[in-house]
């Protein structure tokens, strides 16, 4: 069985996801010891910028332009608006040269050894349902459902997956909602017609869980813990990060927190990106 | 061992529970196909239902809730008003939405059984006490009679004797053992709650560790919502297929549903349910 991760950097101009998923795939290969695939948009600039070595295989796609845009925070005082290309993980399944693939966003950092204990699980499909924010002062029960009165949330950040007939039909189903987003957006009662990954994974699961609780996703090994773009990573040094987490009600003003050896969603991408830039540099 | 499903129906002015009690006749029939059910009623059950209902039993002892406007009087009733040596009592604005079959085998090991935990839409145990604050305050056991279960015992029977008492000097029990939170009207669920407290007898008829008997309580201020409605269908839509089959905000729904609005019975959903069972 061949097994390997996949990352998918799509670059947009403001954020560089292939400098992220450089980062990422020599911290994976450190903690996970595994091959580290890309799906990308750029493998001309990454070949130019980076050590492309660093990758088992680079699966090139076709560049296009995107009508989807969002903001990304850079902490509390600060944004750009940005392309917000997010539409090709549900084609991972067909891209992964791998049997048993573990699928990560750019910005999660891996500061141990968990998620290889993926490939030696039963379960077949393995996301995170529960999750913690690290800051610990915002609501975080926008994370246990899709919307006020609708489904279960689950996020679409790690995904592990076995090529299976159920996974195949898992993905195809994510591919139908994606089409039909404006449709689902509707009948699950999300507010934003933003398509988002996490959204289309829950109700895919929630589908395949014949619309009730059920059990065809399984959660990952370990927590998601998570800082949003409002704080703000200050210093990552081998397993340990520092972060500025927002303080509630004083605006422009942080609270430093430490971790070690905890995997960390960082979505403040500006922040990480700095980091690298000064790990790289050192 | 005779096993059936009884029903109380006294209609009001603005809510025609024998309607409800025919629906729920209905889904016992599409998901139950060889089940019982009798509906004890001094209102005319209409021609096209009668065939639903194993027996259309009159209130025993004459009509106790003839100037009420909850009509829970009567509701004591029912241990001697059904036919059946094992019987499950329902409430009129509920729908079976799956085999029940095996519950039969499970509520036997009892002589009577309450739930005393129900499910939000979404499958989830309901944890609010939202409408429940007299039962945390008082400390009384979290008993639902919606949906319960008795055999011809005489301790069930002893239970019923207590249940009548008490509905009938409902004020006088209630602020003995329910003075915190008093409840301004009497309630099957405070009653049965004072009696086990009475009898001492939780254990013996609750079971909180099992996920079923139980029922999907459809009241708004338990869903785990952060901002509920007065009304849960201005919250989440309701789906019935050809089949019956009901999703509630695209949950679909199982086990026994307990809708709790009256509005909530359309044509729609009668008419499927006609349909499907050529009534």
């Amino acid at each position: 069985m061949s097994k390997g991760a996949i990352l998918i950097a799509r670059n947009n101009g403001n954020i560089d996801y292939v400098k992220q998923s450089v980062f990422l795939a020599k911290r994976i290969q450190h903690y996970l010891e595994i091959p580290v695939s890309i799906i990308t948009d750029s493998e001309e600039y990454l070949k130019l910028n980076f050590d492309y070595t660093v990758f088992d295989q680079i699966i090139s796609i076709p560049y296009n332009e995107t009508a989807n845009t969002r903001a990304y925070n850079d902490g509390t005082l600060f944004y750009k608006t940005a392309d917000f290309k997010n539409d090709i993980r549900h084609e991972v399944y067909n891209l992964t040269p791998y049997n048993e693939t573990l699928l990560l966003d750019t910005d999660y950092i891996i500061a141990n050894d968990l998620l290889s204990s993926c490939f030696n699980s039963n379960n077949d499909l393995m996301l995170f349902k529960s999750s913690e924010d690290v800051a610990k002062v915002r609501n975080e029960k926008e994370f246990d459902y899709v919307s006020d009165y609708s489904i279960e949330f689950y996020w679409a950040t790690v995904v592990f997956f076995r090529k299976t007939q159920q996974n195949e039909i898992f993905f195809d189903l994510i591919s139908h909602i994606y089409k039909n987003w404006k449709h689902y957006t509707r009948i699950y009662q999300i507010d934003s017609p933003l398509f988002r990954n996490d959204f289309a994974f829950s109700i895919a699961i929630h589908i395949m869980n014949g619309f009730q609780k059920g059990n065809f996703a399984q959660p990952l090994p370990g927590k998601h813990l998570y800082t949003t773009d409002r704080d703000i990573l200050w210093n990552l040094k081998d397993d340990k990060m520092l972060f500025l987490v927002e303080k509630k009600n004083y605006l422009g003003e942080y609270t430093a927190i430490k971790t070690i050896g905890q995997n960390i969603h960082v979505m403040n991408k500006f922040s990480l990106e700095r980091e690298i830039d000064r790990v790289n540099n050192e | 061992m005779s096993r059936g499903i009884a029903v109380l129906a006294q209609n009001l002015d603005s809510v025609d529970y024998v309607e409800q009690a025919c629906i729920l006749a209905m889904s016992l029939h599409a998901t139950n196909p060889n089940s019982r059910i009798s509906i004890i009623t001094n209102d005319i059950v209409p021609e096209d239902y009668i065939s639903l209902f194993d027996k259309v039993i009159p209130i025993p002892f004459g009509d106790s809730a003839k100037d009420s406007e909850w009509k829970i009087e009567n509701r004591w009733k029912i241990y001697h008003a059904s036919p059946y040596e094992e019987t499950l009592v329902l409430d009129t604005d509920m729908l079976i939405l799956q085999d029940i079959s095996f519950w039969w085998e499970f509520l036997s090991q009892y002589e009577l059984y309450f739930t005393s935990k129900v499910l939000t839409y979404r499958g989830e145990a309901v944890t609010s006490d939202y409408y429940r604050k007299t039962f945390t305050a008082n400390k009384l056991p979290n008993l639902y009679t919606g949906a319960h279960y008795f055999k011809k015992t005489k301790f069930s029977r002893e239970f019923y004797n207590w249940m009548e008492i008490i509905t009938q000097n409902w004020e006088l029990f209630y602020g003995k053992f329910a003075k915190e939170n008093y409840p301004g009207r009497p309630s099957m669920d405070v009653t049965a709650a004072i009696t086990a407290k009475i009898l001492d007898c939780e254990s013996e008829i609750t079971n909180n560790k099992t996920s079923f008997p139980s029922f999907t309580h459809m009241k708004s201020q338990i869903q785990n919502w952060s901002n509920p409605k007065s009304s849960w269908q201005d919250c989440v839509g309701t789906y019935i297929t050809r089949n019956c089959e009901i999703k509630i905000g695209n949950h679909l729904q199982t086990g026994i549903l307990h809708y709790t609005e009256d509005s909530f019975v359309t044509d729609t959903i009668i008419n499927r349910y006609r349909l499907l069972l050529n009534v």
